[in-house]
C-alpha cells in the first residue's frame, strides 16, 4: 500500500458505499468488512478519519486501528489497482446473483498462494461471524485446515466446534479429526470429534456405527451446530480428492458418469447441486447434505478455476450462504452461470466516433478471388515464385518438395502446418533445410494422407524426421500420416516445436506452443539432415535446438480469416495481446499497449529467466512480424533486444528481422533467442538455400 | 421417410451438411473467443465434402459401414485440422458397429452414438468435463442407450438425446478447456461454450430431424 491513491480514473460505475447496504450493518458485504470499508472511504472517497467514524458509526482511534491492521495484513490492497477494486464488485454481484448473505472476494494476484489467501479471509470472516456460544461444525480439507491455521480468537468463551465428517487414516496433515482440532485449539473451544470412520465396510456397518451411543452422541453434537465451515473438491484429475486417496476404494468413474462436478463434506454433487448417488452413500458417515443446509450459517472457501463447476454446484444448491473467493474464480462463476459481469473499469473505448455509417466497415480488405480458393491459388503463385527451390508433389496440390535436397541416405525432413503463416513453411523447404512441406487450410492442420505422401516422397533410407508445432490437430494428424508411413517400413521420428514460453508454465514445457521459433529449429534439424546425420541425431539436434528456443509475442490488432474478411478477436483501442499464439488464439494476459521499449523489456526478462545465459555466450535472434507490422517497428524492436543482450554480455552470432512466420494480417511482432553453443553454432552456419532462408 | 439404412444415413449427412453449413458464422464467433476462430468453417468444409463424396452412386455406399467409411475419408481429408481425426474415428467406429445393419431404429442409432463418442475418446485421449465435444457426445450416447432400452422411439428418443445434448454444451461454459487451443487459456475459456460441443449440438439436432420417424427396437 503506497499511501493515497494516485489520481485514479474515477469510474461512475463504481459503487458507492454510502448506499443502504452499508447502513445495514452487515459485516462482510462490500464495505462490510470493516477494513476494506475503512480503507475505501479514506482512500478512493478522500473521506477524514473523523467523517469516516460518522459514516461507520465507531470511533476515529477504531477507523485508525482498521486502516493500519488492514495495512499490516495486507488482505486488502488499497493502491486502488482498478482490477483489485474489482473484487469487491464481484463479490457484490455474486452476492446478489445467488442471494448469498454475505460475499468476500480477494483480489487475484500471483505472488502469493491463492490457498494463504483465501485462508487468511476466512479467518477474517470468522472473525466477525463468530459469536460466544456457537457451535461450529468443521469439514476437513486442505484449505479449512489453512483457515483454523491463520485464526485466533481466544476472546470468545463456551465454543464447540464438532468435525462434521467421520475420520480417515489418511496421512495427509488436513485430515477431518486434525481440521477440528486445530479450530478447536484456535477458539479455545470444546472439540467433538466422530468416533467412526468416513467410509465403513458396508451399509450394515454404517447403520449400527450410526446407533452406537458414543457416535449418536457426537451427531447430536453435530445437529446443534449453528454455523458450518467447509471447502468444495473439484473431480479434475489433479483435484484433493483424487490426492488424497481418501475414496481411493472406489471408481470415481462411477459418479463421473452420474454427472457429478464435486465433492462437499463426502458427498457427490452434480451441477445442479443434487446429491448424486453411488455406492459410498451408505457407507459414509459424515453429515448429511439436507442437515448441512438446514445450519444457519455455512461458509464455503474456495478458489481456483478448475473448482468453478463445483462451486456452482454449491451455490445453485443453496449449500452455501456466506462464500469466501477469489476474484479470477469469482468472475468465472459469474462467467459461467450468466450472471453480472463487471465491466472493465478502464473508460470504454470510444466506439467508432467516426460514426457516419458509410464509414463503418464490416470487412477487412484483401486481394482475393473466391476466399474458398484463397489456399490453393496462394500455392499455386508460391510454386511459380520459388520454382527454383520447390515442385509439386504428383498426385497432390499441397505437397511441396525440395528440388536439391533429398537424397539416398540423407534423412528426410518434413514440415508443415496450417496455411496463414506465410512464408512458414513452404519458404523453408531447400538444400540444406525441409525436403519436404504440407499445406493444410489456413490455421487447420493438413490431413495425414498428403503428410504420408510427403514423407514416402522424401525418404532416401535413412528415416524421415517429422517437425512441427505442437497444437492438437497437428499431432493426430501427423502421428496418423506416422502410423501409414511407418507401415511401409519408412522410420519415423517427430519434434513438436514449444518454444513459446507464454503458452504454458515452465513446468508444463511440453504443453506449450511452436510458434516463430519454428524456423530456427527447422534451421538445425536442415542442417542435421544435410551433413547426413543418422536419424537419431538429427532428433537430438532438432529437440536441443527447441529446448533452446524462447518465444514470445504481442499482438496490436487482429488478423482476419479470407473466409470471413472479418477481425477474430477483438482487442480494445489501447490494448495488446501479450504472449498471443499464431492463430490469433488469445494469449496470457491484455495489457494497454506500451512503449516499443517497454514491450521487450517484458519479452526479454521472461526469456532471460528461461534460458539463464552466461556472459560471453552466443545466441541467434529473430524478430518477427505477425504480418502487418512493417520493417521500422522490427528494427525499432531489434535495437532493444540487442541493448538487453549486449548488457548481459552475449554476442549476437545470427540475426533475422521480417515476416518469417506470419499470422495473416496480424499487427504484431515476436522475438526468438536461440540458446547457441558450438554443436547447434556449427550447425546454424551451415549453408542452406530456401525461397525464405538461406545462409552462405 | 423410410428406406434402406444406408440410405437414411445418406440423407441425414445431408442434412446435416445444411445445418453445419448455416451455423458456420455462429460457430466461428464462438471460436473467437477461446480458439483461433476458424471452427464454423472447418466443419462447414468437412461436412460439405461428406455431402459431395455420399453424393456419388457407388457401390460401398450400400451399407451403413460403407456410408460411415466414406464420410470418414472425405470429412477427414477436407478438413485435417484436430476436428478431422476425432470425426473420421467417430464415423468409422460408428461404421464397424453397425456394419451392414438393414433397418435404423433407436437401438442401433443408440449403437452408432455410443460407437462414435467412444471413437472420438480414443483419438483424443479425452474425457467427459475436458470442455470439449465430449461433453455433448458422451451423455448425448448415453441417454440414447437409456431410451432405446427403455422402448422409446421417435421424438421421444430425440427429445432424450438433444436435451442431453443441450445441457452438455451449456455445461461446458463452467469448465476450464483442458485440450486443443483454449486449454492455454486457463480461467479466460470460463463462460464460453466450446465452439465443438456447440457444433455437435447442431449435428444431433440434425440428425433428429432426419431420422424423426425413428421406430424403437421392439
Amino acid at each position: 500500500m503506497s499511501g493515497r491513491a494516485s489520481p485514479s480514473p474515477r469510474s461512475t460505475g463504481v459503487r458507492r458505499v454510502a448506499g443502504d447496504d452499508a447502513q445495514s450493518g452487515s459485516p462482510l458485504r462490500f464495505g462490510g468488512d470493516p477494513h476494506v470499508w475503512a480503507c475505501w472511504l479514506y482512500y478512493q472517497d478522500g473521506l477524514t478519519q473523523g467523517e469516516i467514524a460518522e459514516a461507520m458509526g465507531i470511533s476515529r482511534a477504531t477507523v485508525n486501528a482498521y486502516l493500519s491492521e488492514a495495512r499490516e495484513k495486507g488482505i486488502v490492497n488499497i493502491s486502488l489497482d482498478p482490477s483489485r477494486l474489482a473484487s469487491l464488485t464481484i463479490a457484490e454481484d455474486l452476492r446478489r446473483h445467488f442471494g448469498l448473505d454475505e460475499c468476500l472476494v480477494v483480489p487475484s494476484e500471483e505472488t502469493r498462494p491463492l490457498i494463504d489467501r483465501l485462508a487468511m479471509a476466512g479467518a477474517l470472516a470468522l472473525r466477525t461471524i463468530l459469536k460466544s456460544g456457537d457451535t461450529l461444525g468443521v469439514v476437513w480439507g486442505r484449505t479449512v485446515m489453512a483457515i483454523a491455521e491463520r485464526l485466533d480468537l481466544p476472546s470468545l468463551h463456551d465454543m464447540t466446534v464438532v468435525q462434521a465428517t467421520g475420520a480417515t487414516p489418511a496421512t495427509f496433515p488436513y485430515t477431518p479429526t486434525l481440521c477440528a482440532l486445530a479450530f478447536a485449539r484456535a477458539l479455545s473451544a470444546r472439540c467433538v470429534n466422530i468416533s467412526a470412520p468416513a467410509i465403513v465396510g458396508s451399509p450394515d456397518l454404517a447403520r449400527i456405527l450410526m446407533e452406537e451411543r458414543l457416535v449418536a452422541g457426537e451427531f447430536a453434537a453435530l445437529e446443534a451446530a449453528n454455523r458450518i465451515v467447509f471447502g468444495i473438491s473439484s473431480l479434475r484429475p489433479n483435484s484433493t480428492i483424487h490426492a488424497s486417496g481418501f475414496f481411493e476404494e472406489v471408481s470415481l468413474q462411477h459418479y463421473l458418469a452420474q454427472g457429478a462436478v464435486g465433492v462437499l463434506a463426502g458427498r457427490f454433487i452434480d451441477r445442479q447441486g443434487a446429491l448424486v448417488e453411488g455406492p459410498l452413500d451408505a457407507r459414509t458417515i459424515g453429515i448429511p447434505l439436507d442437515k448441512l443446509a438446514a445450519i444457519r450459517t455455512r461458509i464455503a472457501v474456495a478458489g481456483g478455476f478448475d473448482k468453478v463447476p463445483a462451486l456452482l454446484a454449491l451455490l445453485r444448491g443453496g449449500y452455501a450462504n456466506v462464500l469466501i473467493t477469489d476474484a479470477a474464480t469469482g468472475r468465472g462463476i459469474l462467467n459461467a452461470d450468466g450472471g453480472v459481469v463487471p465491466r472493465p473499469r478502464t473508460a470504454a473505448p470510444a466506439r467508432a466516433a467516426s460514426g457516419s455509417p458509410a464509414s463503418v466497415r464490416t470487412h477487412v480488405k484483401k486481394f482475393l478471388n473466391r476466399p474458398a480458393d484463397a489456399v490453393d491459388e496462394m500455392l499455386e503463385g508460391a510454386l511459380q515464385a520459388h520454382g527454383r527451390h520447390l515442385v509439386a508433389l504428383a498426385g497432390q496440390r499441397r505437397v511441396f518438395v525440395a528440388r536439391h535436397g533429398p537424397r539416398p541416405g540423407k534423412v528426410g525432413l518434413v514440415v508443415g502446418g496450417g496455411a496463414g503463416h506465410e512464408p512458414c513453411f513452404l519458404g523453408y523447404v531447400g538444400r540444406g533445410l525441409a525436403d519436404a512441406v504440407v499445406v493444410g487450410n489456413v490455421f487447420s492442420s493438413p490431413p495425414p494422407d498428403p503428410i504420408a505422401d510427403g514423407a514416402r516422397a522424401v525418404s532416401g533410407g535413412a528415416g524421415v524426421l517429422f517437425v512441427y508445432g505442437n497444437y492438437a490437430g497437428d499431432v493426430m494428424n501427423f502421428e496418423m500420416a506416422a502410423e501409414l508411413v511407418e507401415a511401409d517400413g519408412i522410420k519415423v521420428r517427430t519434434v513438436l516445436t514449444t518454444d513459446d514460453i507464454a503458452s504454458s508454465a515452465r513446468e508444463d514445457r511440453d504443453g506449450r506452443r511452436g510458434v516463430a521459433g519454428n524456423v530456427l529449429v527447422f534451421k538445425i534439424a536442415g542442417a542435421a539432415c544435410d551433413l547426413g546425420l543418422s536419424l537419431e541425431t538429427c532428433e537430438a539436434m532438432a529437440r536441443k535446438a527447441n529446448r533452446r528456443t524462447f518465444t514470445m509475442g504481442v499482438a496490436l490488432e487482429p488478423c482476419s480469416l479470407p473466409q470471413s474478411r472479418r477481425p477474430n478477436f477483438e482487442l480494445g483501442a489501447e490494448e495488446m495481446e501479450v504472449g498471443i499464439g499464431i492463430h490469433g488464439e488469445p494469449g496470457v494476459a491484455r495489457a494497454p499497449v506500451a512503449p516499443a521499449d517497454a514491450i521487450v523489456d517484458r519479452i526479454m526478462d521472461a526469456i532471460f529467466a528461461e534460458m539463464n545465459p552466461a556472459p560471453g555466450d552466443r545466441v541467434a535472434v529473430l524478430v518477427n512480424s505477425f504480418g502487418a507490422t512493417p520493417m521500422m517497428e522490427l528494427y525499432i524492436l531489434y535495437r532493444r533486444v540487442a541493448q538487453r543482450l549486449a548488457a548481459r554480455g552475449l554476442v549476437i552470432a545470427a540475426n533475422w528481422i521480417g515476416p518469417y512466420c506470419t499470422s495473416l494480417d496480424m499487427a504484431g511482432a515476436s522475438i526468438s533467442i536461440l540458446h547457441l553453443d558450438e554443436e547447434l553454432w556449427t550447425l546454424l552456419k551451415h549453408p542452406c538455400d530456401a525461397a525464405a532462408l538461406s545462409v552462405v | 421417410m423410410s428406406g434402406s439404412a444406408a440410405r437414411r444415413l445418406i440423407a441425414t449427412f445431408a442434412r446435416i451438411s445444411d445445418a453445419i453449413d448455416a451455423a458456420a458464422e455462429h460457430l466461428s464467433e464462438l471460436d473467437g473467443a477461446i480458439g483461433d476462430a476458424d471452427h464454423g468453417i472447418s466443419m462447414a468444409l468437412g461436412f460439405e465434402a461428406v455431402a459431395v463424396a455420399l453424393g456419388q452412386p457407388r457401390a460401398e455406399l450400400a451399407t451403413p459401414a460403407g456410408v460411415l467409411n466414406a464420410a470418414a475419408g472425405a470429412f477427414l481429408n477436407a478438413v485435417g485440422a484436430s476436428t478431422g481425426p476425432l470425426y473420421a474415428t467417430g464415423f468409422r467406429r460408428a461404421g464397424e458397429r453397425l456394419g451392414a445393419v438393414e433397418v435404423l431404429d433407436a437401438a442401433t442409432v443408440a449403437a452408432m452414438l455410443q460407437a462414435f463418442a467412444a471413437g472420438v475418446r480414443e483419438r483424443g485421449k479425452g474425457q467427459r468435463g475436458d470442455k470439449t465435444m465430449l461433453d455433448v457426445w458422451i451423455p448425448a450416447a448415453e441417454a440414447a442407450a437409456q431410451a432405446a432400452a427403455a422402448g422409446r422411439g421417435g421424438a421421444d428418443f430425440w427429445t432424450a438425446v438433444t436435451v442431453a445434448a443441450e445441457q452438455g454444451a451449456a455445461a461446458t461454459a463452467s469448465m476450464v478447456a483442458t485440450r486443443g487451443r483454449a486449454a492455454r487459456l486457463g480461467e479466460r475459456s470460463l463462460g464460453h461454450v466450446d465452439p465443438g460441443a456447440a457444433s455437435a449440438v447442431i449435428i444431433i439436432a440434425a440428425m433428429a430431424d432426419a431420422l424423426d420417424d425413428l421406430p424403437n427396437a421392439a
